[in-house]
């Protein structure tokens, strides 16, 4: 099945891919964040938070933003 | 009902200023074109003049045109990266009016309140509260200008960052957080990500991730240090300054500005103007260990000033006269004294 994923991590990401049914957010999270926490990290699906079993549907929007995100003097 | 009729309207505000982002970007990708462009000519230039250098024999001039190009090929390489890196990216799609009313939505979910002005063309959000590292920023209002959208390639970021209950840096009054000077915020790790978002449209992202750069302390890159927050009082005269402009008086073990501290002519210790000592011969400021007393006066003097004989310039100079003076009583003792004929003795002849 087909999903938008926003990624507005490093160089950010924002595309359809195609994921695995009954894939829950924390399985797609631990695929696509490997060794990062979901804690460190602002999850949203259709724009709302979700529970962590929550599970994928066609067409869902998902998206990751890092909460600590660090700036910086040029 | 005003309310969503108001936000139908901004809706469509924004997709049109998304539209001319679109155009913008394209335009700029134009230029970086032109600019690529004109630096393949001048290297083709170069290379013909170099050809012709080295068939006529002109050896020399081939190989200021070998630096020459070898320079230009420098800037082609960033050029062509920057050309490259534009030209990779996606093709922009334009966010349908309902996904940016749902963006709205989802703006005021995530902070509690949108807040917008239809005729100055401006969305703000007001972040939480921020702390770092125990100092009480206050909140901010991150306000996006929407009419400076299209200028995202050619100026600054078209947002600010507004502290609301300002608690600046001691030593800089425009840095209200440790990344944000001049209600501009220095985006570091987060540059990209927020340009993407604003060429996509996807605004609740770009705030949501400005208000994660308020909320992160990066203490290897900001403006001004939370540890130098407060600034260093200047022990003589209470002035606040940065660290780097501070200086430790290593005799009386104290920080002081410019304007109190001094630094010893023989040694080049750093000390305060209470611990320095100013010769009154040569009138230098020197620190205690640097000054000597001259054997004959006693006055104290900086080092430089006191002779091998321990001697100061002006007991120096006594004491040649002295020497002087006595030579000279030497030389005028009687059995040195010649002969003087007496008095009514001998006959001289006087001409008429």
């Amino acid at each position: 099945m087909r999903i938008l994923y926003i990624n507005n991590d490093g160089s950010g990401y924002a595309d359809y891919i195609n994921i695995a049914e009954n894939t829950t957010i924390d399985q797609f999270f631990a695929i696509k964040m490997q060794g990062q926490q979901e804690s460190d990290h602002l999850i949203r699906v259709n724009r709302q938070p979700v529970p962590r079993d929550y599970i994928l549907r066609d067409g869902d929007r998902v998206t990751i933003t890092p909460r600590k995100i660090e700036g910086a003097t040029y | 009902m005003k309310k969503f009729r108001n936000k139908i309207k901004l809706a469509n505000m924004l997709q049109e200023a998304f539209c001319k982002l679109k155009k913008a970007k394209l335009r700029h990708l134009k230029d970086k074109f032109e600019q690529f462009r004109y630096k393949c000519s001048e290297v083709a230039k170069d290379s013909h003049i170099f050809y012709t250098a080295v068939d006529k024999g002109w050896f020399g001039a081939a190989e200021k045109i070998k630096t020459r190009v070898n320079r230009n090929l420098c800037d082609f390489s960033y050029q062509l990266q920057q050309f490259k890196n534009l030209s990779d990216s996606e093709e922009i799609k334009l966010p349908k009016l309902v996904v940016i009313f749902a963006d709205l939505n989802q703006i005021e979910d995530e902070f509690g309140e949108l807040k917008f002005d239809l005729e100055e063309k401006t969305i703000s959000v007001i972040t939480d509260s921020i702390e770092l590292d125990d100092i009480a920023l206050g909140p901010f209002e991150i306000k996006l200008f929407v009419d400076q959208m299209s200028k995202l390639y050619s100026s600054n970021a078209p947002y600010k960052v507004i502290a609301l209950e300002p608690n600046p840096a001691a030593t800089d009054g425009n840095v209200t957080h440790p990344h944000v000077s001049s209600e501009q915020v220095c985006e570091g790790d987060g540059h990209i990500a927020i340009r993407v978002a604003i060429e996509q449209g996807r605004l609740c992202d770009l705030f949501t991730m400005v208000a994660n750069i308020l909320k992160t302390y990066n203490p290897d890159s900001p403006y001004v240090a939370l540890s130098d927050w407060e600034g260093i009082c200047c022990y003589d005269c209470g002035y606040t300054v940065a660290d780097d402009d501070c200086y430790y008086c290593e005799n009386c073990e104290h920080d002081y500005c410019s304007s109190c501290s001094s630094y010893c002519q023989i040694c080049e210790t750093t000390i305060c103007m209470g611990c320095s000592y100013e010769c009154p011969a040569c009138n230098q400021p020197v620190c205690s260990t640097c000054t000597a007393a001259c054997s004959e006066c006693d006055e104290i003097l900086c080092k430089d000033c006191i002779n091998e004989e321990g001697l100061c310039n002006n007991c120096q100079e006594q004491r040649e006269e002295d020497e002087d003076e006595e030579l000279k009583e030497k030389t005028t003792t009687p059995d040195t004294i010649p002969a003087v004929q007496p008095d009514s003795l001998g006959q001289t002849r006087i001409p008429a």
